[in-house]
């Protein structure tokens, strides 16, 4: 077709592009692996001039959601892209969305959703949204990830429904591959036909309400319209795929399979695995076995006629899934296909496994090995494929004596009977034994270590730890190896705080009634890379209760544990993959977020700033958090924390440019002890206070706003961080 | 130098392989990424081929390793398999601190060429190394690459000397195909870093070099069915490190092997240099303990100047990532950049003095090392960044 051009791109990629050419409104979203690629490419062209849609980084997948459904609602084309636990935690829109019938497109990048983390591809998300009400279209290959977004949004509007576009992570969304993509974004336009809206909300003079109140006996005829609206997207989609056949020369159906019709076994596999098999299949039939393969291309609703046709003479079936749903002995894709069979009235013998979590790779030969399962009669009717039992015989011996109450009563940091800290002398704080080991994988120059030691240094008393997700718990915890040596739990970056405060609830809970010794422990939460964004409701909450612990935040300025997408504390004007910088965009585009005055706003008893280039006032102020949060209520600390990689600077020299933040008051040194605010550094004083300017030429990330024509935008900066710090100055000054 | 035609990308494909296939090895920050990027586009736009290309994924760290992985095939044929390459036709070592990890061999055979980044000044060292590993995986065609100091000399990349190289071993006649796709990606923005990336790839191209072995060495090469299986890779990998699986590991992903990140050896993170201690100058500050990242400095209760005190004592080489960060914070010049290369024995090397075991180290540069995004790193690459 004349009307294409070739492209080397990924799932991501390609789906950015259709996006662009779609021509939306507007994005929603908020960063998560492995879906983010899409709002950072679309990011760079917005920065280039390339589209000029509204995109909204939201502070939590909840409110990605919120931001789509409301814009949505306005009547505007309206997409989002989201993975695994982002998709899990904005859930409950999708059935209010669906229900009130407002359409929009959704791309789901498949990822693992789980305990331990894992940032893979599976199937584990996706599979959550089969009673949302949303069509689910699935692509395979790169190629229908471009094709699907275009035919997603023609069904969406066609039949009010939002649709999911739905492929595998990392295998589809970041694999290059040839792929054409239509020349004229015009022809993508003209596919799609204009947008219709039968009841506009933004029309004044023909008030709706949307989202009435409504139980028995109306809501079931509500959702019985949703039911006819996913038979409509049964009935309406060959005449999309084929009206899309006619334009892009590419064939579309519900289900596809290869060698089906002639086949005994038959596999059938969903996503990426599909595309593999293809080959597999291939080979096997050229040496004369009688096999299969087959997938759908939606998943909602479920092609069961389609399917029937397709397999249902086959002798045997495998279904391999990549997820489980526990207890239901077998993967959703594989009881669809049952119940399908079952519907159909086919005696087929039917076998489900389960393989892939986690990423784990599909090569060629499994496909064999599959197949051969299914012949094997009576041998099994679910079962994991590719787990590994295990070779260590006995647990290693411990390479560390436990850190112990006596052995960090090092004595060196005490806070006396006014309430004052004493002590933290570098040469004697260095006694502090080790609570997190060496051989964690951050990169060389990271601030993230240096500040948790630091902290540490001033905490005499047994710790345990929570960290938010982010670069801190990533490089430390890899299994099968961590690098803590004390008690450590990992959890959402939503809930983190929340998370400790059950755990130190029950900590004083047990101590009071004898079942642990007494004592006193510190109980600390670790959050950075953003987990103040997405994690703020919880951490005010817990401040607002009030329970005794103590929230360390390390400020990198970035999504760094994801490549540097952009925080609420992302300096103004700064560069990160989703604030590009061109000719129609200068970074990003709103303030730093005051994290302390916020927290302080709870009325805690204690928050602190600190900077490791001043590291006895650090040492100081962790010593009197850990000491309030031993005994009042809940302490905030934030460190302002180098990263080298997305900061684009030496790591050698990482100290001075925390130096200069601290100097140019972009990061001013204070404490809210009780509701007095200390200025514990005053660089004005000191004759050391310098513009901002100084500071953001020393980072790679921006270095380009010392050019004249972002004059404006450091002023701006400049007049903001001044308010902030003159308000702490007279605070201090004063009293109060 | 000439190389064999018979292992060209062209013959491979002509003789009826599905897949020329290109693994590389490299670290984080090195650029494999674009790297590969950059080989597998080249393929399809301007050799009328049809590749695909990735990386490893995940979070990327400067200084973790990350593989690359291209395929090529015929223009006419799809390609429809998605995971890593297994035998690659051919292995590209970004960092020669890679040799030691034996997940960069793993699948190779004699019919993979391998080309390997060696720094200038060690061809004797390099060459005993290299055949050792040689006899050890039957290989038969390695060829180095002084890349760092063709990217140092020509303001370009390691990643675009290798892509140089790679095109040579490939077949290619020149890097007309290599200036190409370097303009397309750099654009026309950074004329600069254009025609300094073009040498790079121009000079990876010319002055690769044939592996001379030893004579004594190339007698040695011994047929050695074991390490052509990756299974038995595996296996050995698990002997000197026994793995967890559903029957023994404890059940939720709990982890009681409390600080056990401090056997991994992270030294392959290291760019070239190393903070030297010069005892005499040190006044026990402590300024370098509260600016290590790595917990390398070793502090213990002694005396200085008559005064009981923490004294350094020494510092852990093997968790030292070559940051420098002590380097900069020392006030008295105790502790100064040195080439690592010029310190085969480190002075004052005390390994972490908290274990009360000492522990197998395994080589390894952190975790693992990952893309999961790319444009911010590569707008720096782009602008010569420091990534």
């Amino acid at each position: 077709m004349n009307n294409q051009v070739m492209e080397y791109a990924s799932g991501n990629e390609m789906a950015a592009i259709a996006i662009k050419q779609i021509g939306y409104d507007l994005m929603g979203y908020y960063p998560i692996t492995p879906s983010t690629q899409i709002a950072e490419n679309l990011d760079v062209m917005r920065a280039n001039g390339e589209t000029d849609m509204v995109m909204v980084a939201a502070e939590g997948e909840h409110s990605a959601a919120g931001i789509c459904y409301g814009a949505a609602v306005a009547g505007g084309r309206v997409v989002n892209a989201t993975s695994a636990n982002g998709l899990l935690y904005a859930i409950e829109q999708f059935p209010v969305q669906s229900g009130t019938r407002f359409p929009m497109v959704m791309n789901v990048v498949c990822r693992t959703v789980s305990g331990p983390l894992s940032i893979k591809g599976d199937h584990s998300d996706i599979m959550y949204l089969l009673n949302s009400g949303w069509p689910i279209l699935f692509a395979t290959t790169v190629q229908q990830v471009y094709d699907f977004n275009i035919i997603a949004l023609k069904l969406a509007e066609k039949v009010r429904l939002p649709v999911v576009v739905a492929y595998d992570g990392f295998f589809t969304s970041h694999q290059k591959s040839r792929c054409y993509r239509f020349d004229r974004d015009e022809e993508v336009r003209a596919y799609i036909g204009p947008k219709v809206e039968e009841y506009p909300f933004l029309d004044l003079e023909h008030p709706i309400t949307v989202g009435s109140y409504m139980n028995e006996p109306d809501l079931i005829n509500n959702r019985y319209q949703l039911h006819l609206a996913m038979e409509q997207v049964d009935e309406v989609l060959p005449e999309i795929f084929e009206e899309y056949e006619k334009i892009s020369g590419r064939k579309y159906s519900k289900v596809e399979g290869f060698g089906c019709e002639e086949a005994e076994d038959i596999l059938v596999l969903l996503g990426s695995s599909y595309d593999t098999a293809l080959e597999a299949i291939d080979e096997l039939r050229a040496s004369g076995e009688k096999v299969g393969v087959a997938t759908v291309n939606v998943l909602r609703p479920f092609p069961a006629k389609e399917l029937v046709e397709l397999i249902g003479n086959a002798k045997n079936i495998v279904v391999a899934d990549r997820q489980d749903s526990y207890g239901a002995g077998g993967g959703n894709l594989s009881l669809e296909v049952r119940a399908t069979l079952q519907r159909y009235s086919k005696n087929v013998n039917v076998k489900s496994l389960v393989y892939g979590l986690g990423g784990k790779d599909f090569f060629k030969e499994d496909v064999g090995k599959m197949l051969q399962l299914a012949r094997n009669k009576g041998a099994f009717d679910f079962e994991y494929y590719g787990v590994t039992k295990g070779s260590l015989k006995k647990q290693d011996e411990p390479l560390f004596d436990p850190v112990t109450r006596e052995k960090t009563k090092i004595g060196a940091t005490k806070v006396d009977e006014e309430g004052k800290v004493v002590g933290a002398n570098l040469n004697q704080v260095t006694a502090m034994p080790g609570r997190i080991a060496p051989g964690h994988g951050a990169c060389p120059g990271c601030g993230i270590p240096v500040n948790l030691n630091l902290l540490l240094k001033g905490i005499e008393d047994p710790v345990v730890f929570l960290f938010q997700t982010g670069c801190a718990m990533i490089v430390t915890t890899a299994y099968p190896r961590t690098s803590f040596k004390v008690p450590y739990v990992h959890n959402l970056f939503q809930n983190g705080a929340a998370t400790l405060s059950g755990i130190a609830e029950v900590c004083y809970r047990k101590q009071q009634k004898g079942e642990i010794p007494p004592g006193d422990i510190v109980f600390v939460m670790v959050s950075g890379d953003g987990g103040m964004d997405i994690g703020m409701g919880s951490a005010l909450g817990t401040a607002l209760r009030g329970h005794r612990l103590l929230i360390f935040e390390y400020d990198n300025g970035g999504y760094m544990n994801t490549g540097y997408q952009l925080s609420y504390s992302t300096p103004l004007g700064a560069r990160s993959s989703t604030s590009h910088v061109g000719k129609n965009q200068y970074g990003k585009i709103f303030f730093h977020k005051d994290m302390p005055k916020l927290m302080a706003a709870t009325g805690i008893p204690y928050v602190a700033t600190v900077a490791e280039s001043n590291p006895v006032d650090f040492i100081k102020k962790a010593a009197k958090a850990a000491h309030y949060a031993k005994t009042t209520g809940t302490a905030y600390v934030k460190a302002i924390s180098a990263c080298p990689l997305n900061w684009n600077d030496k790591p050698a020299t990482e100290r001075k440019v925390i130096e200069a933040a601290v100097n140019s008051c972009y990061f001013p040194l204070y404490e809210i002890e009780q509701g007095e605010t200390i200025l514990s550094y005053d660089p004005e004083k000191m004759g050391k206070k310098i513009p901002v300017v100084d500071w953001l030429s020393m980072m790679g990330r921006t270095k380009h706003l010392v050019k004249e024509e972002y004059r404006e935008v450091v002023e701006r900066m400049q007049q903001e961080i001044d308010i902030r710090f003159y308000e702490l100055k007279r605070k201090s000054e004063k009293g109060v | 130098m000439v190389t064999d035609k018979k292992r060209s990308l062209f013959e491979k494909l002509e003789l009826g392989k599905d897949y020329y296939e290109i693994r590389l090895e490299s670290i984080g920050g090195l650029g494999a990424n674009l790297c590969g990027k950059m080989l597998g586009e080249l393929g399809l736009k301007f050799l009328d081929l049809n590749s695909t290309s990735f990386s490893s994924y995940g979070s990327e760290k400067t200084g973790t390793p990350v593989k690359g992985f291209i395929r090529y095939c015929k223009s006419e044929k799809e390609i429809r398999v998605h995971y890593p390459v297994v035998e690659p036709d051919l292995l590209v070592i970004f960092h020669q601190a890679l040799l030691k990890d034996e997940t960069v061999w793993k699948g190779c055979n004699k019919d993979t060429t391998v080309i390997v980044a060696v720094e200038d000044g060690q061809d004797e060292e390099m060459s005993k190394k290299l055949s050792a590993i040689i006899r050890e995986h039957n290989l038969e065609a390695v060829y180095t690459i002084k890349a760092q100091k063709i990217a140092m000399e020509t303001h370009s990349r390691i990643n675009v000397v290798m892509l140089g190289a790679a095109l040579k071993i490939m077949g290619l006649e020149d890097v007309s195909e290599g200036e190409k796709i370097c303009e397309d990606t750099l654009g026309k923005k950074y004329p600069e870093a254009l025609k300094n990336n073009i040498e790079g790839i121009r000079r990876g191209f010319t002055e690769l070099e044939v592996l001379s072995c030893t004579e004594e060495d190339g007698n040695n090469i011994e047929k050695s069915g074991n390490t052509q299986d990756p299974k038995n890779h595996k296996e050995n990998r698990k002997n000197g490190n026994p793995q967890w699986g559903y029957d023994n590991a404890p059940i939720g992903g709990i982890n009681p092997r409390f600080g056990s990140t401090v056997i991994a050896d992270l030294s392959p993170s290291r760019q070239g240099y190393i903070p030297l201690f010069i005892k005499d100058r040190c006044i026990n500050c402590g300024l370098c303990h509260t600016a290590c990242p790595d917990m390398v400095f070793q502090f213990a209760k002694g005396e200085y100047k008559g005064k009981e005190m923490m004294v350094n004592q020494g510092l852990d080489y093997y968790h030292c990532k070559g940051c420098l960060r002590c380097v900069d914070v020392c006030p008295v010049n105790a502790l100064v950049r040195g080439v690592e290369a010029e310190h085969p024995v480190k002075e004052f090397f005390l390994p972490n003095q908290e274990l009360i075991r000492t522990p197998d180290y395994y080589e390894e540069s952190g975790p693992d090392g990952y893309i999961t995004s790319e444009s911010y790193l590569t707008e720096k690459r782009m602008e010569g960044g420091e990534v």
